[in-house]
């Protein structure tokens, strides 16, 4: 190639140009290089001892299993009138969190937020590691695992005695629900892989990479007709995933809409389960990459301005659960059913209204701090806030569940709910399994998808002025 | 209904078939080819070889049968089925026996379920002229100490194992050696008991050793009623107090409903009159007074709460109202002395005064002679006598007190002391020192059900029979001779009472069998044999009852008892009072865990006594129930929530125990209620660490009552466990009560409550099957319960009746207090109105087999149900354990099984180890193999024993259901009629209801007694607003109060709680019924 001819293109004013999306105007190469070096350079110094502490802690959680399975679920804290407990908490927790990473790979890349393409793969790796440990819970939750599992129980199986799961309890739309779910995110996030794995294994040094790499790689090439059905696929996929984003979380709130208890009997659930579970799952988003971008030094990938457009979709769902907990009170005495009336009053100001109270201190007053632009432009501050967020999420699904099931129509039946030693250490451990997950996806795979960072950096705009092709090819 | 015997086979003679003409000649030829060649294997034990094979081979499955055959151990008397078997024994089918359980002084008529050999389940013997089939939670439990792996089991002399035969040599050797002396030396201590062949034995006895000495001890002693009957009538006579004959019931601290002897009939009694057909019936007034909070006291319409040392001022009182003209002397002195409510009492006594005969006076058995004897003159002067109490005489043994064998005892008269029964060393009065007395007998014998606290220093010791092993005799309440058979062989060659006595007599029948029937033929002679067994069959002797005596009062005796009589104690000073426990008696029942784990009726604790103190008490001694709560605060006390009670110390004289504190509403002021029977020092697994020992304070002069106590906290605190801790009803229409005048007025009040009648509903929201589907729905059968409120005392049998029926194991105190009890029926217990003086209502709370169940709709699995009666039934095998069901019941009623309570051991009464406990070591700890197998003899095969994960419920004891239908089937042959008649069967807690409290039926036979209460207006559904249509219905609670007495309220204190907080005035303002608006029920 002799001559490059160049387009002049105008800039745009200053006041109206966005911030890029890859600062320093690095080129290709240097994302590439970056990215695939997390994976492919030295350990980094802190990644052992984290990996290390994470998965002694998920140990933990698998011997708090063993013990469970083996000895009944009186390990736990559990008991008459409160049936459902911390399980279910973590439960609906994780798979709340879980809803971030299909939302900004899905709904924000159908509505074209080119923002997204920094942060997706690592929120797809973390929705799926909360969907993973997200089913742990009911899983292990029930009495009698080992028919649990049994196909013709709660997996649907033609048996000899013709009897199926019953359909109409949400219970098994809760199997569907997060199996399909799980299921298609995984798809989602290997697809968007396929070509990042390839650019790992063209770049691999040693046989063992190339090999693992290149069998997961499909035989990509980057060919144009790779491109155009990889293109196809992604958008199907986003397609297929975006409903699901809705669903999931709305069938989970069936788990308590559907009941007659009160406070859990409501229609208001699935609109603010889903609001719930997007504002907890871009708290734990922040939780992780806060960190990781200065721990990994990519500040230039992960810029202030992707944590600030994450700061406002906290600010934005946190407002709707503020709005949606206004409006169950509301509703509690506008309603005037006395049993109704009871639970709500009963969640803030009964035993448990230590829960409640933090539960709207983290939810309700810490999004707000969003509104100015110094919170969300401090890392640690937002980091912080992130935390809170999550704290908060953990202490609804807490409140919902605890508070409505400790006193409910009878009050000869009222308790109190304790959770044991083995509740505490499983929760715990959970996160134990989500780390270590995590950790080793980012030391294995990219944790950036390379090809669409490129994608939306100035230089892949043939229009920008420091974009078109120049004379680099990767 | 009850199960009704069939009638009693009549003996068949068949004819005799020989084999051969020698035979029936009986010649020496015919024997001899018999003994030759019949027995094929009998040459070979010539041979060595094959014998030492056939002993090897023989005691081999010895040893299999005999680990397998523990189970099948029959008694080898002949004893009578209760029912026809038409072909010999059928495997599988149980047998009913009818036998009774003596108690002290009474009976209980029995009618005892065998299965395969071994007593599963007891039920009341309906046949009985007293009884309709109703028992009490006592007998209901004791069929598990049957099978108590911590029972006697060996014989022992010095605590060394001895065989049962040189027990019987030794009390050879003891019968001899008294011949000499003509029993100088030799003292009995008996427990009390109505057996007329222990009475004709101990007769025999002193005839043959005329210086024998015989004592009887009960540490709840009832005598005080026979003392005071034959003071006031001057004849020994018992009195029988016929409270169906009552309209207006008089207390004084007589709980006659629950902790006086034979509780049962007067419930039945009791409840009779509380039945309501139509608003026009009449009812029953029961007036109570007492100063601890009783079963009767919950079921009184006017309670009065005052200090028990008051009581015999206040009836002085009373009798001074109604026996105006009388010359009692004394009367007015002690009725000066009482401060109180006067107008409480003259209203009382007019209202007893206007229904002369039908009014009645009980006096309770702590309380002094002198309240006694008022109790007989104040019966007297309303002519109740004949009416609603009548007296038979009884025979009056000459028989001394423990502290007369204490005296005995250190003066060094008795040499040999033969002890029956009882636990004296834990229960004898605290000034005796009975331990060291004891030990100054040369030789003590003692028959024991346990090796406890008594059994130490005993020379012999000897292992009771439970009275299920037992060939015996008794007489119930009334006087009926009723029958006691044994169901099983002893198991653990445990002996009798009466074969004791009769070895030691040195008689020639020590077979207790042929005991009674000996005495059987002295009561009646006439046609024996035939007699004899129809006895045993029916389980009592026909018209054997007592015939009333008419007795006339001697009022200068009473006067002589009443210038005896103490005035009460000072206002400021402290009162204890001791009383039985609901669920241990005096401690025999220590080691029971159903009733260890049956909830107080009053205080739900369960597994221990507590220190009990009113609020107003509570607060000026400024003792802590829960930390950061106010004692008179039912609402937050929550498990969990708080810190614990405080322990304190009570002194009295001296002599101090320590317990954990309790803050009863409607105690007395400045008294401290003690229960007995706990705080064992050697007992089984199960009682051990149960409670404080109570008898440490209570002396022989006073064992019911003593002035002077003192508190003290010793800063330590401990949770106390109990089912229910939230004591109020927060306005919700649960209990629905009213008062008669509101429900004449309105006789529907009861549906009128709640959201049902106000909004108009748009149907349920779990639709019934029946409904898109009504050809799955049976037109045979509908099954549906009713429960009256009105009638329901709160005993408690049904409870643990239940537990029996279906299997439910107990969890010990840990998991109680972690809320993982298993009783699948409990007895809500809410309190109303003002804390120091509440009022109180009851209700059975047990599955409501909705027909829309919201259990149904949430289960994954299919697991829990409809079947096409309209029974809301679990599926075991299906359940995996999600728990929604339980989330989704409105009423609570799902138990989880949380660990495998069957095959794990338990810390029972220990809560310290808590989260280390043996259930929390899962598969790492086993059931001792003798416990195990032991209680598992006790299970009803009929019932699944449920695993751990696995939810569980009332199912309407549908084994007895399934067995019903079948054996109508097999009746109905051909003719196709399957429709179970009413009466066949009933579940388990509705047939042990002494009350007939809980009926059970079928809903589409239009003239069951259950479609018939159904259609009263006081039916309601609780929670009936949420439209899923429960089957279980109750009656609306109707109190009877006097608008004279000073503390009448127009309104029963729920209802105004009610109203309260539906801000609304008395007369409900919507007509419409819910009901009308949802979908239809399905039937």
């Amino acid at each position: 190639m002799s001559e490059v001819t160049t387009v002049k293109v105008q800039a745009p004013p200053p006041e109206l140009a966005r911030q890029p999306l890859v600062l320093n105007n690095h080129s290709f190469a240097w994302i590439s290089d970056k990215i695939s070096g997390l994976v492919e350079g030295k350990t980094q110094k802190w990644w052992w001892p984290a990996f290390i502490i994470s998965a002694s802690v998920m140990l933990m959680m698998f011997s708090c299993i063993a013990y469970l399975i083996s000895t009944g679920v009186g390990v736990w804290g559990l008991n008459q009138p409160v049936g459902w407990a911390w399980d279910i908490t973590n439960f609906v927790f994780w798979i709340g969190i879980g809803h971030a990473g299909t939302l900004i790979s899905a709904i924000l890349f159908l509505l074209r937020q080119k923002w997204r393409t920094s942060i997706n793969r690592a929120a797809e790796a973390m929705t799926l590691f909360a969907v993973v440990c997200a089913g742990i819970f009911p899983v292990i939750h029930t009495g009698r695992i080992w028919f649990a599992l049994y196909p013709g129980f709660l997996i649907p199986f033609p048996n000899s005695n013709s009897i199926w799961p019953q359909f109409r309890s949400p219970l098994l739309w809760d199997v569907f629900a997060v199996s399909t779910y799980g299921t298609v995110s995984l798809l989602f996030w290997y697809v968007g892989l396929v070509p990042d794995l390839a650019t790992l294994r063209d770049r691999a040094i040693t046989k063992g990479r190339k090999f693992f790499y290149g069998l997961f790689a499909l035989g990509w090439t980057g060919s144009n007709r790779h491109w155009s059905n990889y293109e196809k696929a992604y958008l199907i996929l986003a397609g297929v995933s975006t409903p699901l984003v809705l669903s999931v979380h709305s069938i989970v709130s069936f788990d308590f809409a559907v009941s007659q208890v009160p406070g859990w009997h409501t229609t208001i659930f699935p609109p603010y389960f889903v609001a719930g579970a997007i504002f907890s799952g871009f708290g734990m988003v922040l939780t992780l990459l806060v960190p990781l971008r200065t721990l990994c030094k990519l500040e230039d990938v992960i810029t202030v301005r992707h944590v600030e457009l994450m700061c406002k979709v906290i600010l934005a769902t946190g407002s709707i659960v503020g709005y949606a907990y206004a409006m169950e009170f509301f509703i509690a005495w506008y309603g005037g059913n006395p049993y109704e009336k009871y639970a709500f009053m009963n969640r803030a100001f009964g035993p448990y209204w230590w829960a409640y109270w933090t539960m709207i201190s983290c939810n309700v007053i810490s999004p707000h701090l969003f509104w100015f632009k110094w919170c969300r432009t401090r890392m640690w501050f937002v980091f912080l806030v992130s935390i809170v967020v999550n704290i908060g999420m953990w202490f609804e699904r807490f409140v919902i569940i605890v508070t409505s099931l400790h006193r409910d129509y009878l009050p000869s039946s009222w308790s109190y709910f304790k959770p044991s030693w083995v509740d505490i250490c499983t929760f715990i451990g959970s996160f134990g399994l989500f780390c270590t997950l995590f950790l080793l996806f980012m030391r294995f795979l990219p944790m950036i998808a390379i090809a669409e960072v490129k994608g939306v950096t100035a230089q892949a705009d043939p229009h920008h002025p420091a974009g078109g092709a120049k004379g680099e090819h990767h | 209904m009850k199960t009704i015997p069939p009638i009693c086979p009549e003996p068949k003679v068949g004819p005799k078939y020989w084999r051969s003409l020698d035979q029936l000649a009986d010649t020496p030829e015919f024997n001899e080819w018999v003994e030759r060649e019949f027995p094929s294997g009998a040459s070979e034990f010539n041979d060595p070889v094959s014998r030492r094979h056939f002993v090897k081979i023989m005691s081999a499955s010895f040893l299999l049968g005999g680990l397998g055959l523990a189970g099948c151990r029959r008694p080898e008397e002949h004893i009578l089925p209760f029912s026809k078997m038409p072909e010999g024994y059928v495997h599988g089918v149980a047998q009913y026996y009818a036998t009774a359980r003596p108690t002290r002084g009474s009976a209980v008529p029995l009618l005892v379920k065998s299965h395969d050999g071994r007593p599963t389940k007891i039920e009341g013997n309906p046949n009985h002229p007293s009884s309709n089939g109703g028992t009490d939670a006592f007998t209901q439990a004791s069929i598990l100490n049957l099978y108590d792996p911590d029972r006697a089991m060996r014989f022992t002399k010095s605590g060394s194992e001895k065989s049962s035969a040189d027990a019987f040599d030794a009390l050879a050797d003891i019968s001899k050696k008294f011949q000499a002396t003509g029993g100088e030396g030799l003292s009995f201590l008996l427990e009390q008991s109505s057996s007329p062949s222990r009475e004709r034995l101990q007769k025999v006895i002193s005839e043959k050793f005329p210086k024998v000495r015989w004592f009887i001890y009960e540490p709840v002693d009832l005598n005080v009623e026979r003392q005071a009957s034959a003071i006031a009538f001057g004849q020994p006579v018992a009195a029988e107090y016929r409270l169906e004959n009552a309209k207006r019931i008089l207390s004084l601290d007589c709980d006659f409903l629950g902790a006086e002897e034979n509780a049962f009939r007067s419930i039945r009694g009791f409840a009779k009159g509380r039945k309501l057909e139509t608003p026009n019936d009449e009812m029953n007034r029961l007036y109570v007074v007492e100063g601890i909070f009783s079963i009767t006291g919950m079921n009184a319409d006017h309670r009065l709460r005052i200090r028990p040392t008051q009581i015999p001022a206040l009836a002085a009182r009373l009798a001074s109202e109604i026996l105006k003209g009388s010359n009692l002397t004394g009367l007015s002195d002690l009725a000066g002395s009482f401060k109180g409510d006067e107008k409480w009492i003259s209203e009382t006594a007019k209202d007893l005064l206007a229904h002369g005969k039908n009014s009645v006076v009980l006096a309770g058995h702590r309380q002094p002679l002198a309240v006694h004897l008022l109790a007989h003159a104040l019966n007297d002067a309303l002519g109740s006598a004949g009416n609603s109490v009548v007296y038979h005489s009884i025979s009056q043994a000459n028989q001394g007190s423990i502290k007369e064998l204490t005296t005995a005892l250190n003066a060094n008269e008795v040499d040999t002391l033969i002890v029956v029964g009882g636990n004296q060393t834990y229960t004898a009065p605290a000034d005796l020192d009975w331990s060291s007395a004891v030990a100054k007998a040369k030789a003590i014998v003692r028959l024991g059900y346990y090796e406890d606290e008594s059994s130490v220093g005993a020379t012999w010791h000897l292992p009771a029979a439970h009275f299920l092993e037992s060939w015996g005799d008794a007489r119930t309440a009334d006087g009926t001779f009723v029958s006691i058979q044994p169901l099983i062989e002893p198991l653990f060659n445990g002996v009798t009472e009466l074969e004791v006595l009769a070895r030691i007599g040195g008689l020639n029948t020590t077979r207790p069998l042929d005991i009674i029937r000996e005495t059987f033929q002295t009561i009646s002679p006439t046609n024996f044999e035939e007699g004899w067994k129809k006895f045993l069959h029916d389980g009592y002797l026909e018209k054997s009852a007592a015939q009333p005596v008419a007795a006339k009062i001697n009022f200068g005796a009473i006067s002589q008892e009443l210038s005896r009589a103490k005035s009460p104690a000072a206002a400021s000073e402290l009162d204890i009072v001791f009383h039985r426990d609901y669920s241990v008696d005096d401690g025999r029942y220590n080691n029971n865990g159903w009733l260890q784990e049956m909830p107080d009726p009053i205080t739900k604790v369960v597994w221990e006594n507590v220190i009990m103190v009113s609020p107003a008490t509570a607060k000026s001694l400024d003792l802590r129930v829960l930390k950061n709560r106010k004692p008179d605060d039912l609402k937050n006390n929550d498990r969990g929530v708080v810190a614990g009670n405080d322990i304190v110390e009570v002194e009295l004289n001296g002599r101090k125990v320590q317990g954990a504190v309790w803050v009863q509403p409607g105690l007395a002021d400045n008294t401290v209620a003690l229960a007995l029977g706990y705080g064992r020092t050697k007992t089984g697994r199960v009682g051990t660490g149960a409670g404080y020992n109570a008898y440490l304070l209570r002396t022989s002069d006073s064992p019911w009552f003593a002035s002077g106590a003192k508190i003290r906290k010793t800063g330590e605190m401990r949770r106390v466990v109990s089912t229910q801790e939230h004591g109020s009803m927060e306005g919700r229409p649960i209990i629905r009560e009213g008062n008669l005048e509101q429900f004449k007025a309105k006789p529907d009040f009861a549906r009128n409550m709640d959201l049902e009648a106000h909004t108009p509903n748009a149907g349920p929201i779990y639709k019934h099957p029946y409904n898109s589907s009504p050809e799955l729905k049976s037109k045979v059968h509908q099954w549906g319960m009713s429960i009256d409120m009105n009638s329901c005392v709160a005993c408690n049998a049904c409870v643990v009746a239940c537990q029996s029926e279906n299997n439910i194991p107990i969890v010990g105190k840990d998991q109680v207090e972690r809320g993982r009890e298993m009783h699948w029926m409990r007895i809500d217990r809410y309190y109303a109105g003002d804390v120091s003086d509440p009022q109180v209502a009851n209700q059975p709370m047990l599955c409501q087999h909705c027909e829309s169940a919201p259990c149904e709709t949430v289960c994954p699995v299919n697991a829990t149900v409809h079947d096409e009666e309209g029974i809301n039934v679990m599926a075991y095998n299906r359940c995996v354990g999600t728990r929604y069901c339980s989330n989704n019941c409105a009423w609570k009623v799902r138990r989880f099984n949380f660990f495998d309570f069957n095959k794990r051991p338990n810390n029972f009464a220990d809560t310290s180890k808590g989260a280390f406990g043996k259930l929390y070591q899962g598969p790492l700890a086993k059931k001792e193999p003798l416990e195990y197998d032991m209680i598992k003899m006790l299970k009803n095969p009929d019932v699944t024993v449920r695993m751990r994960g696995v939810m569980e419920k009332c199912s309407f004891c549908i084994q007895r259901i399934e067995g019903a239908k079948i054996s109508q089937k097999v009746k109905a042959g051909a003719s196709g009629d399957v429709a179970v008649p009413e009466g066949t069967f009933t579940t388990a807690c509705a047939q042990v209801c002494p009350a007939e409290a809980i009926v059970f039926g079928n809903l589409l036979d239009e003239n069951s007694r259950v479609s018939k209460l159904k259609k009263q207006e006081r039916d309601y559904a609780v929670l009936g607003f949420l439209d899923t249509k429960p089957r279980l219905t109750y009656l609306a609670r109707i109190r009877n109060p006097n608008p004279l007495m000073p503390d009448h309220k127009e309104y029963p204190a729920s209802f105004e709680e009610y109203e309260k907080s539906n801000g609304e005035s008395g007369e409900p303002k919507h007509e419409m019924n819910g009901a009308a608006h949802g979908e239809k029920g399905a039937i």
